[in-house]
């Protein structure tokens, strides 16, 4: 079994397939690189190392390379972890069916109502508390929008990055450096105080298995650093409701806000989180989960594991040979 | 209530489980947590830490609310 897996860069804004692979390590591992600095291609942890074209050139290159590379070493399995991966290959996961390339990913329409800007209706389908949130597109509708939630809040982009806004000024400021990086539209959004904590799980269409922890530290780039193993029923039912409801396919990450009384959804990501190793260590092997779904085996449940665990990331050298990323450079494949 | 669910340690480091959440405390607070704990009100606890601990009434009632405070503000009580 051949299963190639994207997100190779491990600094400190780690994408998740170091974190995948290392729940693999018993398949013949191909990984997918976007460009031959990234860490994790020197970590020992593939057997093969392609360059890929970016998603945003198009399906046809993406597809082409794919298929280039099933010819070459083989490719049974694919797991996109990279957010900008998913619209394509969600889009195209049948004609990867096709060419005989097997995922686990979300349809088209389940990854949409996740999208931040459907979320609220979303949380009202599934009766989950969503933070008041204001979709914008204008400057003007900026004024009004921070008017209405007030100060502090958050400004949003849809896909990617979030700045806490204490004043018009800061607003304003962020407002310009999502929209000219990521477009529109923006999102305003009421700050709900409480305790952030996240849950990884693997599904299709039921919920196979996951892993609830609290982060304890994050870089500046809010990825984390150390985390710990929490049981919250609260989130493990919010997590359920929008599987069952959603009849969601494949990894996912949920992100809430715990109050006294309540629990707030605040974003699903469609993919496995970075510190996905985490549930891996803790006897929860999401990847390997994924896979074993993928090949059509009776997959048991498995949410238990044990609380109170810490996760702590640190930083590790390893030196190899100059020709592995001359080769890489200059063939894009090792 | 989420004060219900807070362990202390013997080093007397408070933490809540299903939050992840921790935080250091010193030997009144943790009394003050306990006593939160069985329900009794904040007159009552600044009662019983100021003839424990021998300290003005006064002095302890602001140190009950302090802690309350910093309950309130993780979001525990």
């Amino acid at each position: 079994m051949k299963v190639a897996i994207s997100g190779l860069n491990n600094t400190d804004n780690p994408a998740p397939g170091i974190g995948v692979a290392k729940g693999l390590r018993e398949y013949e591992l191909i990984g997918l690189s976007y460009d031959v600095n990234e860490p994790g291609i020197y970590q020992g942890l593939f057997d093969h190392v392609f360059l890929m074209p970016f998603p945003s050139v198009g399906w046809e290159e993406v597809r082409d390379r794919l298929i280039e590379i099933k010819k070459k070493v083989g490719l049974d399995i694919l797991i996109p972890t990279l957010d900008a991966e998913l619209p394509l290959l969600i889009k195209y996961q049948q004609e990867l069916e096709n060419l005989g390339i097997k995922t686990l990913l979300p349809s088209l329409e389940q990854f949409k109502l996740r999208e931040k800007a459907n979320l609220a209706e979303f949380c009202e389908k599934l009766g989950v508390k969503y933070p008041k949130t204001i979709k914008i597109t204008t400057l003007d509708d900026l004024y009004k929008a921070v008017k209405e939630i007030g100060f502090p809040c958050m400004i949003k982009g849809n896909y990617y990055k979030a700045y806490k806004a204490l004043n018009i000024d800061e607003a304003i400021e962020y407002y310009y450096k999502i929209s000219n990086e990521w477009g529109f539209p923006l999102l305003v959004q009421e700050i709900v105080n409480g305790v952030e904590i996240n849950f990884v799980g693997v599904s299709n269409e039921k919920l196979f298995g996951g892993v609830g922890i609290k982060k304890l530290t994050t870089t500046d780039l809010g990825k984390v650093w150390e985390a710990i193993s929490i049981k919250n029923e609260k989130l493990f039912e919010l997590t359920k409701k929008f599987v069952e409801l959603s009849k969601w396919r494949g990894a996912f990450e949920v992100e809430a806000i715990a109050t006294i009384n309540d629990i707030y959804l605040i974003e699903i990501n469609p993919r496995f989180p970075a510190w996905v190793n985490f549930s891996t260590e803790l006897g929860v092997n999401l990847p390997k989960m994924m896979v074993d779904l993928i090949e059509g085996k009776n997959v048991e449940e498995k949410l238990n594991y044990p609380e109170n665990k810490l996760y702590v990331r640190f930083v590790e050298e390893n030196v190899v040979g100059f020709d592995m990323y001359k080769k890489l450079l200059s063939q894009k494949e090792l | 209530m989420l004060i219900k669910e807070i362990e202390i340690d013997e080093n007397n480091i408070g933490y809540v489980p299903s939050l992840g959440l921790s935080f250091q405390m010193n030997e009144t607070a943790k009394k003050i947590i306990e006593l939160l704990k069985e329900n009794k009100e904040q007159k009552e606890i600044a009662k019983i830490i100021s003839e424990e601990n021998n300290i003005d009434y006064k002095e302890a009632y602001i140190d009950v609310e302090d802690v309350i405070l910093k309950l309130r503000v993780m979001g525990l009580l």
